[in-house]
């Protein structure tokens, strides 16, 4: 038992019972985040249609409510061992029970983001909400999936929901252009995946996961032309969602025309749950061939550099942002890679090449790896809807349409202006560049660490090279915020959601910087990850 | 529990004490908020004089340590203490902090919060990098540091303030982070998974075996066969750790040819920001080669020995050469940083014992003399708000006692006899003709010296003496009574350290001879004439006897019965 006190908070909120008699949860355990998101979308849909009352503040508090609640149940889940439910159809593990709450945690944010923003500009609507929250059951569902099948179904309950919020706000084109942009791209990389799935399935007669890992070796020797276009088109398709280089142009135009509480949905829980579909299925295939990882290896070193490389030529703040979400994935891929590298040592590859530095079985550096991932989403998250909320604040209704809404320039003189919102700014960017005592950093320093255990120096060494030319943009939000003289105009109006998101979050960015004891414990004390 | 268990602390976290503190105080209260400032720097002050005094320089060699449990998940404990050299420079930092808050007083009229406030934070991440015996949590300080100097400099510099600002902070990064990732490989290197840990005794324990198996092997190759799994590693990769160690601190130094960062950062930077710069910020550079760089990867510092070297030296003829050529004062100054840093790691790398005590002197030397330097220009940029030395002259005539300090100061920095220049520069100089090295590395060297003289005496003769050309530098105030408190102890103290160095010396001494003894333990080439420790021994200001090899470090138990989040008393608890 660790030394922090407050575990003695965690294990009041954990089912009180003896290690032995834990039993993996149930499927109604698993699914019931879902299950409230799910209820309470409709829920919402109905008050549109019956309720009277003008005020419609009350549906955002009720999203944000709701995720609360799921999020906790997750949280509860986190600390049960990990088992399949539904016939193997889906797994209830620790991995799947903290996307979730993750996923949770961003449609939380981003409503109460959304109250303020579309308050301002009298466009409370239920069904926002509603989009939001199955948006956010989407995401929970896919983190559950042990299928094919099911994931590409709940892939795309999450991205239906997803294309209409991106179009919701339809004033101007660029919502509406982000957002067709968006649908007609998803709808593409859907089709690639679930034909990448045909083709696995014809290969392996199977779309269960778990089943996949014993058939597809074989698979791959027997039936080359038909397994390795499969499990390259299936990759292709994860790799849309996630954003890595080169499937990743729609980012910036949809992160840019999408209303920025969305866009914060976006960055901070869309990207989890692509994650976790993507770490689903190489958990499964990555072992059968060392190509896999070099594949994997190649798309982390070019989205890290194309992507810091892409952001550091952006004025507008929001497309920088969504350059730098796009290197993020980047990094997040190495941790990803570092996944079963295990199974092929000293392939040389040059940069890439896997050098055994010290001796990880794949019984310490998985668990490892996917704890850095998670926190690194987790960490992600946090501060991408801060940053998203200041930008919501800070945001005119007049903007709308403008060219320059978003310019660098919107943020001059903040510090003078907004002091708060700028030290908050400030925080948030310090986090993405990763310096420390910010959670950014613990997130770097734990990716980089797999990474270095996992052998994957090169890559690391391009990552941290990345990252700092990554940090220029960074600052120069800050030079902006803090070093330029103050225009006359007036900037966005205050309201007490935002301000709250924005507090929340830039407190969390310090505190678990600098004390992430507890959080660090609840990781690795879940069972993340069924072992093949 | 004995106050001094937990004075480190108090050193390292009341400033940011005060800067919470400062945070509830209203921002048009300047008055207020410089005194509280001062006052957090006085008794910053207090608390670095007393853990000065409570060092005993016959002691263990990590004294006033306390550790805690933190994020022992990822191997990183919360670990403080200091050796002789640590000591010396958590006393110099605590010096400068008083009189670089007395140096703004009239100077930033604007944003005095936030100003003020960055002062105690970088105090606080300056005194942590220095006090840490834990290597994640020194880089944590290490790159805390950034921050407030970035604003610092960014905020409340000259016109060119953002791009030297980007400039400062992209460098140092670039160099940490690959330093972050050396680390990280080391850290994997030290043991099997589970016994790991950051700290810093115990990693320089579990790569001390893998270290003298390494240095056997580059000696002659006939032990190079059955080398440990660590060892072999160490011999395939160690060249690289050493170098993202090496370049992180390098750049921090700043050596050639990774200074450029430097004068545009000075010149840039207010005066408080080029004294804190110059004073404390750089010797972290040298600190880290010191403390982490040679120690953990002694055969690679041997290797590497005349690389490093080279460089050094041609930052010391480069960097004076390169002050001849300059109008701007405050970029002289800078460039003269340079040219001194070089003397401090040549002799560092000496790796033996006058050189390095002088190197670490030279630390402290460079810290109060430069320092003086800017803060002394300061008070004149503050009256003309003109850096060209073609806009002065003849200033002697209206500001005698500004001279007088000026000229002290440079006396000083040129290192003549009775001050505390002397001391540093004679020493290195000394090891550098008795160490290893050829010949002419000494010589290059003392040409520095002769090139120092040159363009500082070329600086006070242009500024001060000679016809008064600009009608406005006739009629400047002398300096008032606050300038004259803030420059009157770095006075009296390049006197002190220059006539009676004998009770700093003394404290840097067992941690000199540590450093020596730890990189002497890859030595590659016994029979080749280097030192023989008789030698070493004979040294006059060698009070303490010569120590026994180097022991494997001890290694403080973490107690796990004290939280870090129980409370601030740790013994309380049942």
């Amino acid at each position: 038992m660790s030394a922090f006190p407050s575990l003695a908070f965690s294990s009041m909120l954990l089912p009180a019972m003896p290690a032995s008699t834990v039993s993996p949860p149930s499927f109604v355990q698993t699914l019931l985040p879902a299950a409230i998101l799910a209820v309470t979308a409709m829920l919402l849909m109905l008050t549109e249609a019956f309720s009277v009352s003008k005020s419609r503040s009350y549906q955002a508090i009720l999203a944000a409510g709701a995720s609360a609640v799921a999020g906790f149940l997750a949280f509860q889940n986190t600390q049960l061992p990990a088992g399949f439910i539904l016939n193997d159809r889906g797994v209830a593990d620790g991995f799947s029970s903290w996307i979730t709450l993750i996923a949770c945690l961003a449609a939380g944010m981003s409503s109460l983001l959304a109250l303020g923003f579309f308050r301002q500009r009298n466009a409370e609507r239920g069904e926002f909400y509603a989009l939001l929250l199955f948006a956010a059951a989407g995401m929970s569902l896919l983190a559950v999936s042990n299928e094919l099948i099911t994931l590409f179904v709940n892939l795309e309950l999450m991205s239906v929901a997803t294309y209409a919020l991106a179009a919701f706000w339809r004033r101007g084109n660029r919502s509406v252009e982000s957002a067709f942009k968006y649908f007609i791209l998803g709808a593409f990389a859907s089709a690639i995946l679930i034909y990448g799935v045909a083709l696995l399935y014809g290969a392996t007669g199977t779309t269960q996961l778990n089943l996949l890992h014993t058939a597809l070796p074989n698979a791959l020797k027997t039936t080359p032309w038909l397994s390795w276009p499969g499990l390259i088109l299936v990759l292709t398709g994860l790799s849309f969602k996630i954003a890595a280089v080169p499937l990743h142009m729609w980012t910036p135009d949809v992160y840019e025309g999408a209303p920025t509480p969305v866009t914060a949905l976006m960055g901070a829980g869309i990207k989890a749950a692509a994650f976790v579909a993507l770490v689903r299925v190489v958990l499964h295939v990555g072992d059968s061939s060392a190509v896999l990882l070099h594949i994997l290896s190649f798309l982390a070193a070019i989205t890290m550099v194309v992507g810091n490389l892409m952001a550091i030529a952006q004025r507008n703040v929001k497309r920088m942002l969504a350059y730098s979400s796009i290197a993020h994935a980047g990094y997040i891929l190495i941790g990803v890679a570092a996944l079963f590298t295990t199974s092929h040592w000293g392939n040389d590859v040059g940069v890439l090449s896997v050098t055994k530095v010290a001796t990880p079985t794949i019984e310490t550096l998985r668990p490892a790896a996917l704890q850095g991932i998670l926190f690194y989403l987790l960490s992600y998250a946090i501060t991408v809807v801060g940053a998203f909320g200041v930008l919501a604040a800070i945001e005119k209704r007049e903007d709308d349409g403008a060219a320059d809404a978003w310019d660098l320039n919107r943020l001059s003189g903040l510090a003078t202006r907004r002091p708060g919102w700028a030290l908050a700014m400030a925080l948030f960017m310090f986090s993405m560049g990763g310096i420390p005592s910010t959670i950014g950093f613990l997130g770097k320093l734990y990716l980089f660490k797999v990474g270095i255990s996992a052998g994957l120096i090169g890559l690391s060494v391009l990552g941290v090279l990345a990252s700092a030319a990554g940090m220029y943009y960074y600052l120069r939000v800050i030079v902006y915020m803090y070093m330029k003289p103050s225009p006359e105009t007036e900037i966005g109006l205050r309201h007490w959601s935002t301000e709250f998101v924005l507090a929340v979050s830039a407190v969390a960015v310090i505190l678990l910087g600098l004390l992430p004891g507890p959080l660090l414990d609840w990781l690795s004390q879940a069972a993340l990850f069924i072992p093949n | 529990m004995n106050a001094s268990s937990t004075l480190l602390n108090y050193v390292v976290f009341l400033p940011m004490a005060f800067a919470l503190l400062l945070l509830l105080l209203p921002g048009n209260e300047k008055g207020q908020i410089r005194f509280a400032t001062l006052l957090g720097m006085l008794v910053n002050l207090v608390t670095g004089i007393w853990a000065f005094a409570a060092f005993k320089p016959g002691g263990p060699e990590f004294q006033l340590e306390y550790r805690l449990s933190w994020l022992s998940d990822l191997g990183i404990s919360y670990h403080l203490g200091v050796d002789g050299l640590a000591v010396a420079l958590v006393l110099l930092t605590a010096v400068l902090g008083p009189l670089v808050v007395l140096s703004s007083w009239r100077f930033v009229e604007e944003r005095v919060k936030e100003f003020h406030v960055c002062l105690l934070i970088l105090q606080t991440a300056m005194m942590g990098a220095l006090c840490s015996l834990d290597v994640m949590l020194f880089y944590i300080f290490f790159e805390a540091m950034l921050i407030p100097m970035y604003f610092l400099i960014g905020v409340f510099g000259s016109e060119e303030r953002q791009k030297a600002a980007l400039k400062f902070f992209l460098y140092t990064l670039v160099g940490s982070l690959l330093m972050l990732l050396a680390l990280l490989w080391v850290f994997f290197l030290s043991g099997p998974e589970g016994t790991r840990s950051f700290d810093y005794a115990a990693l320089y324990n579990s790569l001390m075996d893998a270290n003298r198996e390494v240095s056997l092997c580059m000696q002659n190759n006939a032990h190079c066969s059955n080398l440990s799994a660590t060892a072999a590693a160490l011999l395939q990769w160690g060249p690289w750790m050493f170098g993202a160690f090496a370049l992180a601190f390098a750049i921090k130094v700043p050596m050639f040819p990774v200074h450029t960062w430097l004068p545009d950062a000075h010149v840039q930077a207010p005066v408080a920001g080029s004294m804190v710069l110059a004073g404390v910020l750089l010797k972290m550079g040298t600190f880290g080669f010191w403390r982490y760089a040679m120690p953990l990867f002694p055969a690679q510092a041997w290797a590497y020995q005349n690389v490093l070297v080279a460089l050094s030296l041609i930052g010391i003829v480069y960097g004076a050469l390169m002050c001849l050529a300059q109008k701007d004062i405050k970029k002289l100054i800078a460039y003269s940083s340079v040219s001194h840093m070089g003397f401090c790691m040549l002799g560092m790398l000496t790796f033996q014992a006058e050189g390095t005590m002088g190197a670490a002197y030279q630390m402290l030397n460079h810290g109060v003399s430069t320092g003086a330097l800017f803060l002394l220009f300061g008070m004149l940029y503050e009256r003309r708000h003109l850096r060209n030395m073609a806009d002065y002259g003849g200033i002697a005539k209206a500001m005698p006692i500004f001279t007088v300090f000026f000229i002290i100061i440079t006396f000083s920095s040129i290192a003549v006899p009775g001050t505390n220049g002397f001391v540093g520069e004679f020493l290195v100089l000394l090891g550098t003709f008795k160490s290893n090295l050829p010949m002419w590395a000494g010589i290059l060297a003392t040409t520095g010296v002769i090139f120092g003289a040159a363009y500082m005496l070329w600086v006070v003769q242009r500024v001060f003496f000679g016809p008064v050309t600009q009608q406005a530098n006739a009629s400047l105030k002398d300096i008032n009574f606050r300038e004259f408190v803030t420059a009157l102890p770095l006075v009296l103290l390049v006197f002190f350290m220059g006539l009676r160095p004998q009770p700093i010396l003394e404290v840097l001494s067992p941690s000199v001879e540590r450093y020596v003894a730890r990189v002497h333990q890859a030595r590659p080439n016994p029979e080749a004439k280097t030192l023989s420790p008789q030698r070493e021994k004979e040294a006059l200001w060698m009070h303490v006897s010569a120590l026994p090899p180097p022991q494997p470090l001890h290694v403080q138990q973490v107690d796990d019965s004290q939280p870090l989040l129980a409370n601030n008393q740790p013994g309380e608890r049942p």
